[in-house]
């Protein structure tokens, strides 16, 4: 029987709480992006989906996510329905020094931030009704696989050797992914000339980001699931590949538009966070410098190259999380090492190449499924309840039309 | 006990098939207005 370490147990409990906070400040990040008339709305859906996804994490989203393999790799099973079984005592599986009920709540944090990303793309025109739906479908269908996939040790990409630290395909690929269907079914929001308005409270997103990066040290250090030299290595590659990707964003938004932006600062350190979460545990500072420097002229680009295409992927999440959890997972593959964390693998630097490839099939798969999949469940979703508020309610805004509220009196 | 939890569960999300949509406030005029047409193509952070 395992012996249950109480630093290790404080360590993850309080990592648990982190990640909870993330998903309110993801809630002030996308709502400081969105126009005045719909701030509300916006924030309830991340504030919403913390109850919603707590709850089914519960009763049916943990058991399929890590419980016991039905046979082929793709999904848990019902043994531990309701968390029937999962109790004060260390799992045999899952982080053997803490309460299984305590790796079970660090867990049902991720669960609930990822379907609270794709809000993002949706933002400004989706039926509330309908994001409810899907918000309990999504994170039934999409997440708890693909994170059966990478991080049971029964899971088909896990028995490959796919490195994820703490979610930059689980969370940030699958969501990014999801958020580009969603944008692309739902349409473009009425009223811009242009897939891009300018934001109505850039404090209020720049506090987001804090409390994001405040909780990703939970998020990715608290992936070590123990208090020891891994979680403190994962403390240090997070923060500074989200510091190198921030002053990176802010360094070529500075040449390409003449301003150092203030929001480019908030939005490059999400996706310097976002790249290094699968790395974080495997890889070195330095490397993580890399990392940050990387993905903050890759995602530019991308933001770029959306509003080219003029998809109105509202929040830019697919450019963040989408491009970001893609580029952190083969990064993962070419800088890894045994140096950093023995249960790893060496990557492309330290000598072995297959392990990019590795990362590659991974990406490629989540990514297929999770766009597959989303759609599916928005053409099903629509043909029940309309995912797309009618024409007037978008013009008087989705704060009042759809919660009778408003987030600023006159 | 599960059984009965997905009851309660079950419940609730029947109630929010069938809850009402858009809510209609013609008294909140034109606070509830705002247009705000784009004039510039620019990436939101750039």
């Amino acid at each position: 029987m395992p012996e249950i370490s109480a630093g290790d147990t404080a360590w993850v409990l309080m990592s648990a709480a982190l990640v909870m906070l993330m998903t309110p400040g993801l809630a002030f990040f996308y709502g400081g992006l969105v126009r005045r008339k719909n701030v509300l709305s916006t924030i309830m859906h991340s504030f919403f989906i913390l109850g919603l996804v707590s709850v089914t994490w519960v009763l049916w989203g943990y058991t399929l996510a890590f419980g016991p393999d039905t046979g082929l790799g793709l999904i848990g099973g019902l043994d531990w329905l309701g968390l029937e079984g999962v109790t004060g005592e260390p799992s045999s599986v899952y982080a053997t020094t803490v309460p299984h009920l305590a790796f079970m709540a660090f867990q049902m944090m991720f669960a609930i931030i990822t379907p609270a990303l794709i809000t993002g793309a949706f933002a400004e025109r989706k039926r509330f009704k309908a994001f409810v739906i899907f918000a309990v479908a999504w994170s039934t269908l999409v997440y708890a696989p693909i994170a059966h996939w990478v991080w049971s040790p029964d899971g088909w990409l896990f028995g490959l050797g796919v490195l994820d630290f703490a979610g930059g395909t689980v969370v940030h690929l699958s969501s990014g992914v999801a958020a580009l269907i969603a944008a692309l079914f739902i349409g473009r929001r009425s009223g811009l000339i242009a897939p891009a308005t300018e934001p109505h409270d850039v404090p209020m997103t720049v506090l987001g980001a804090g409390l994001l990066w405040f909780g990703w040290f939970g998020f990715n250090a608290g992936s070590a699931l123990g208090a020891n030299g891994l979680a403190a290595t994962a403390f240090v590659t997070t923060n500074t590949a989200a510091a190198m990707a921030a002053i990176t964003w802010v360094t070529i938004s500075w040449l390409h538009r003449g301003t150092p932006s203030v929001l480019g600062a908030a939005i490059g350190a999400v996706a310097g966070l976002v790249a290094i979460t699968p790395a974080a545990g495997y890889v070195t500072p330095v490397a993580s410098i890399l990392i940050g420097f990387g993905v903050g002229v890759i995602c530019y680009g991308a933001a770029l190259l959306r509003l080219r295409a003029r998809v109105d992927d509202a929040l830019d999440v697919f450019s963040v999380h989408g491009v970001g959890g893609a580029f952190g997972a083969l990064a993962t593959g070419v800088f890894a090492t045994v140096a950093v964390n023995a249960a790893g693998v060496d990557g492309l630097v330290a000598g072995n190449p297959s392990q990019v490839l590795i990362q590659a099939l991974a990406v490629v798969a989540v990514g297929a499924y999770s766009a597959v999949a989303t759609a599916l469940i928005l053409f099903l979703i629509n043909l029940v309840v309309p995912i797309r508020v009618p024409g007037p309610a978008e013009e008087t805004g989705l704060d009042l039309a759809q919660h009778g509220e408003i987030a600023y009196q006159p | 006990m599960v059984i009965a939890a997905l009851v309660t569960f079950a419940i609730l999300l029947v109630a929010w098939i069938l809850a009402p949509g858009e809510t209609a406030h013609p008294e909140a005029g034109p606070i509830a207005v705002e247009l705000e047409p784009e004039p510039e193509a620019v990436p939101l952070a750039a």
